[in-house]
């Protein structure tokens, strides 16, 4: 099969037009299907940047969100809260009144056309459930025997006594305390309903052009909620993927240009991960799929890799060439030398990030396929393209490249530059304390595994942001003013079967047991900044028709519910009442704003509900369904967290498999996976000793560790085997495995490990967390293998070389791995 | 106008013409047009009373349905309308709101007064409003829909006159108190029974739609015995359906008091059907 690359290299014309005929003609597929929507066969590129896509639409945790927020008219918000620090009464005052009203009649008539599902639609702010001074009622007994149903802020007041007076109504409404007006009497919070969650963004962005408008007053308004930021944070993407990718890409570019110093053949590396890349993502959107946070990310996996791969080839290239033999010869060296490994590590990392498509969601499954795709398509560009191109390449740019610069000895990586030098020394410590890096290989190994039993499983899409970022700076104002922007609801019913009476939820013990949990919540558990239900209508209307502060209570029959019900209906939103029950009072409906998006907060309220419910069992048997924004988030990341320990026991074994089949021999095989135990083990259990959450990012990149781990294990031992094979010596083959391979793996890993480090300038976390943890990963997976596998091959030569030590028995070098490299030896 | 059924066309045209006796030779003024259809629509005869079914539909589909009986009171001065009204509205059903009593003392020139029975509960309170344009007992209709917008509270201007009807654009003269910019209402030339009202937001979105879908001559009284009023946001609607219309049942104003919200008064009340 190393055929391809010779043929490659003598039919140089044929490949180069046929790779890029194949690209160009994808991505103008995939332009045209963008350019002419509708267009028959084409497919447009679609952008989702919708966390809820983690599930596959027909998870029961979306399927009941949808549902149930049309059972109980629930729509997402838009939270935008305003504090003013300056003024002494905060908001409440007429100026800041007056600019809130005319935010809020700015709000009322916001839509826009949206397109779901390749349809256009209207989606607006439901402008009849907007919560805001003006918008809802104050409920209140006024003179003798009266109940007054006024907006909290009918018009906007004239003077500072009007403006206290709106608080204070807005104080004796329990179900507007912490929610509408602060905790501390200051700040207000608007909520904006919109009809559907894509334009949130669009909302967020007029209300910011309204508020820049108003006078300074001192007043700071904060925009935020989980729609906001997730729609916030897939504008931003691609922003980022704009900047990052070519960011990173220009640092490896440099990186290789200090290695190699010849631009001519570094533009090829750069180019031919741009080919896989382009190719990978063209067929993505031709195919159909869309661009979700998790795929904007291909590229920046792709690049590495296959990167990896050129410079594996590159290397080796430059240690061989002088412009005295001929270019063929030199390649069929090469090529014949790295054939094997290269392809074995091509086929691990695919099987490494196929492995992905075993997790349950979509937009991981989609990414895991791609990348391999991408990885393939890589390998295919390289170990074909690359030779070609060393074949029609001038014998000027090669002059400077390579050998023929080697008597100079300039560079830090040259024979004689310090990384050689360096590396000869790692080389001579591992093989000569060999049992002290293993030991401290598994001092290292154990403190990670406790590492790893501390690592918390969180995500939070508003954390996507870096801390500074106004969404988070909002997020902080919000949840530390107010109840919470979080919001997670819980659907109760009789169970099926369950003793129930008609209209389960007009039962004045059914409504006083759904309080004492609202109580309880609120009380005990500190991620629950506020619980809405029913019972806080009917106590606050009986209150106002008894007139007494005593009188906040359920009364005591139905008929008395339905009548106090009755009497809110009377009001400017008699539909809020359907937000927490249905119309045949056969469900009910508890709205809890948690101060924390954190899935693990989420996780904590989930458990105190079900103590709650075990420790207070309702008046009849309840069956509870949980749905919100929180709350899906909490699913998705439990289902990838288990997918993702499947996945990566998945890939384990096929990548064993593979080294096996590589190396024809379960103890090299063992030993190949060496290196990518002890890193991906190693990275968990730094993840979980720094306390870094494991969250969406974390978890995908273990699979990255692993293709990179036993890429370089494969080279090196590889290697290692083809030079004992020649040598007859393990202590003649170690000192030249740290000259040539280890270079290479070396100038690998800085290109990388460095060229990533852009990453870490992206204003989102997620981005951050993936530039970290590749370097990371490259470092740790380069220093396992330099340093563990010598140590290791150490400590038993003898029974890993069988095969290659030529005695009289056995004169005939068998097809072992090494075998690979019968071309050189002869 | 389309959305106005034919056969409410044939019963409007079938009106009996002293319904509209006093049908001007000049074509009347917009203002004069919004007064008449405002004592078409709900100053007819001196008195009357209606069983009142009440159906509320969400933009799920779910209905609830309430029954009452409206009984109406006009208060003269000698044979002159003065404006006043009075209200009393009986809840029949469901049976949890059974003897649940809404009372109105309608002023045209000032807050109406307004009172709730809840039985339950044992109570009389005054329902107590800056403005008119809340949930009549949760349907789409406003209060201010069933007792009636004054036509002296809008500026009127007339649109366009057709074959049937005279349009009417509406204005209030203060916006503060109302939710719409303004409303357009299709009047009928012969009854000045306004059969559609749309209501607008500044922007021109048309939100809310009042239909009359049927209507019958009652004791010579053009009688609207079916409307619709639709929340087009929301995607609901509330129908009311008139039975057992009667006018001039002679009721006295001494049932439209606070002490006959305790103790209904049953021989004025209608029957189930």
């Amino acid at each position: 099969m190393r055929k391809l690359s010779e043929h490659a290299a003598q039919h140089r014309r044929g490949y180069f037009t046929g790779v890029i005929a194949v690209t160009l003609g994808l991505m103008l597929l995939a332009a045209a299907g963008t350019i002419f929507p509708g267009a028959p066969l084409l497919q447009p590129l679609t952008i989702d940047t919708d966390p809820e896509n983690m599930l596959s639409e027909d998870a029961p945790v979306r399927v009941d969100h949808d549902r149930l927020k049309k059972v109980f008219g629930l729509d997402e918000y838009v939270v935008v809260g305003v504090v003013n620090d300056s003024h002494e009464e905060g908001v409440f005052n007429p100026q800041d009144l007056a600019n809130i009203h005319q935010l809020t009649e700015a709000a009322k008539g916001l839509k826009f056309t949206i397109t779901v599902d390749g349809e256009k639609r209207q989606a607006r702010v439901v402008s009849e459930d907007i919560i805001a001074p003006g918008e809802v009622d104050n409920i209140e007994t006024s003179g003798v025997g009266a109940v007054d149903f006024s907006y909290l802020m009918p018009s906007v007041p004239e003077t500072q006594d009007g403006a206290i007076q709106v608080r204070e109504r807005a104080q004796s409404i329990p179900m507007y305390q912490g929610t509408l007006v602060s905790g501390d009497g200051k700040a207000l919070a608007l909520y904006f309903p919109i009809t559907h969650k894509k334009i949130s963004h669009a909302v967020e962005q007029e209300l910011r052009q309204e508020i820049a408008q108003f006078e300074d007053t001192g007043a700071d308004y904060h925009i935020t909620g989980l729609p906001v930021a997730e729609d916030r944070f897939g504008a931003e993407m691609f922003f980022q993927m704009g900047v990052s990718a070519p960011l990173a890409m220009l640092c490896v570019f440099l990186l290789l240009l200090y290695f190699f110093r010849n631009v001519k053949l570094i533009l090829f590396s750069i180019a031919a991960a741009m080919i896989a890349v382009v190719f990978t993502m063209s067929l993505l959107v031709v195919s159909g799929f869309t661009v979700h946070i998790m795929s904007s990310m291909i590229p920046i996996f792709i690049i590495p890799i296959a990167i990896l791969d050129d410079i594996h080839i590159l290397s080796d290239f430059h240690d061989r060439y002088t412009p005295d033999r001929p270019r063929l010869e030199i390649i069929r060296e090469v090529m014949g030398e790295l054939w094997r490994p290269m392809l074995f590590t091509s086929l691990t990392t695919t099987a490494g990030f196929a492995s992905l498509m075993l997790t349950p969601n979509p937009p991981v499954q989609v990414f895991g396929a791609f990348v391999a795709i991408g990885v393939l398509a890589a390998w295919f560009v390289t170990v074909t393209l690359r030779p070609a191109y060393l074949m029609i390449v001038s014998e000027e740019t090669l002059a400077k490249f390579g050998a023929a610069r080697k008597s100079k000895g300039d560079g830090a990586d040259r024979p004689h530059g310090a990384l050689a030098g360096g590396l000869r020394a790692m080389g001579g410590f591992a093989g000569q304390h060999g049992k002290l890096v293993l030991a401290g290989s598994a001092v290292v190994l154990a403190l990670s595994v406790w590492g790893i039993t501390k690592i918390e499983v969180n995500d939070n899409p508003i954390r996507w942001f870096e801390s500074s970022h106004e969404i988070r700076v909002a997020d902080r104002v919000i949840n530390d003013h107010f109840a919470g922007s979080y919001m997670a609801y819980l659907q109760l019913q009789p169970k099926d079967g369950a003793d129930a009476p008609d209209q389960p939820f007009k039962q004045p013990e059914m409504l006083r047991w759904i309080a004492g949990l609202q109580r309880h919540l609120e009380q005990n558990v500190p991620q629950v900044g506020k619980a809405s239900a029913l019972p806080d209508i009917i106590k606050t209307v009986h209150r106002e028709l008894l007139g007494s502060a005593d009188a906040f209570r359920i009364p005591d029959s139905p008929q008395a519910v339905a009548q106090t019900i009755l009497t809110y209906e009377n009001s400017h939103d008699p539909d809020n009442v359907w937000n927490f029950t249905t119309t045949d009072y056969d469900q009910a409906n508890l709205w809890l704003q948690l101060n924390s998006g954190d899935n693990k907060d989420m996780e904590s309220v989930v458990q105190a509900v079900d103590a709650y419910m075990a420790d207070n069992p309702p008046p009849m048997a309840m069956q509870k369904t949980w749905f919100g924004l929180t709350y899906i988030n909490l699913i998705w990341q439990e289902k990838m967290v288990n997918g993702m320990a499947q996945a990566l026991l998945g890939s384990f074994a096929v990548v064993l498999v593979l080294v096996t089949v590589l190396f024809r021999s379960p103890s090299w095989g063992l030993l190949a996976m060496v290196p990518l135990t002890v890193t991906v083990v190693t990275i968990y259990g730094i993840v979980g000793w720094v306390g870094k959450d494991y969250d969406m990012p974390t978890a995908v990149l273990s699979s990255l560790s692993l293709g990179l781990a036993v890429d370089y294990a494969i080279h090196f031992l590889a290697r290692s085997r083809q030079i004992f094979a020649r040598t007859q010596s393990w202590a003649k083959t170690l000192p030249e495995i740290y000259e040539e391979p280890a270079r290479a793996i070396t100038r690998n890993i800085i290109v990388l490990g460095v060229g990533f480090l852009p990453l870490l300038a992206s204003s989102l976390v997620p981005y951050q967390t993936v530039g970290t943890l590749i370097s990371a990963i490259l470092v740790l997976a380069g220093l396992a293998t330099l340093l563990i596998l010598p140590a290791l091959v150490g400590q038993f030569p003898n029974h890993l070389f069988k095969k290659e030590t030529l005695n009289e028995s056995r004169t005939q070098a068998p097809a072992g791995g090494a075998a690979a490299g019968a071309g050189r030896r002869r | 106008m389309r959305a106005v059924p034919k056969l409410l066309l044939a019963a409007l045209l079938l009106a009996p013409a002293g319904a509209a006796n006093a049908q001007p030779s000049a074509a009347p003024s917009a203002q004069e047009i919004a007064e008449r259809s405002e004592q078409a629509a709900y100053y007819q005869a001196q008195d009357g009373r209606a069983r009142v079914q009440m159906e509320i539909v969400d933009s799920q589909g779910r209905t609830r349905e309430r029954t009452m009986t409206i009984l109406r009171h006009d208060m003269m001065a000698g044979d002159e309308q003065t404006g006043h009204q009075r209200f009393y509205v009986y809840f029949h059903e469901p049976s949890d709101i059974r003897d649940t009593v809404f009372m109105v003392h309608k002023h045209p020139q000032a807050n109406d007064d307004r009172w709730l029975y809840l039985p339950a509960l044992d109570l009389v309170r005054r329902i107590a409003a800056e403005d008119e344009r809340s949930s009549f007992v949760g349907s789409d209709y406003f209060y201010e829909d069933v007792s009636g917008r004054s036509a002296k509270e809008d500026t009127h201007t007339l649109k366009e006159t057709t074959d049937t009807y005279y349009v009417l654009r509406s204005e209030p003269k203060q916006p503060g108190l109302v939710e719409f910019d303004h409303y357009v209402s299709y009047i009928h030339k012969q009854t000045f029974i306004p059969v559609q009202v749309e209501y607008y937001k500044a922007d021109g979105t048309k939100y809310r739609q009042y239909t009359v879908n049927k209507v019958e001559t009652i004791e010579g009284h053009p009688t609207v015995v079916k409307s619709t009023m639709k929340d087009l946001q929301g995607g609901g609607h509330s129908t009311l359906t008139y039975t057992q219309v009667d006018y001039d049942v002679g009721l006295t104003p001494d049932v439209f008091t606070e002490r006959y919200l305790r103790n209904p008064p049953r021989g004025q009340l209608t029957q189930a059907e």
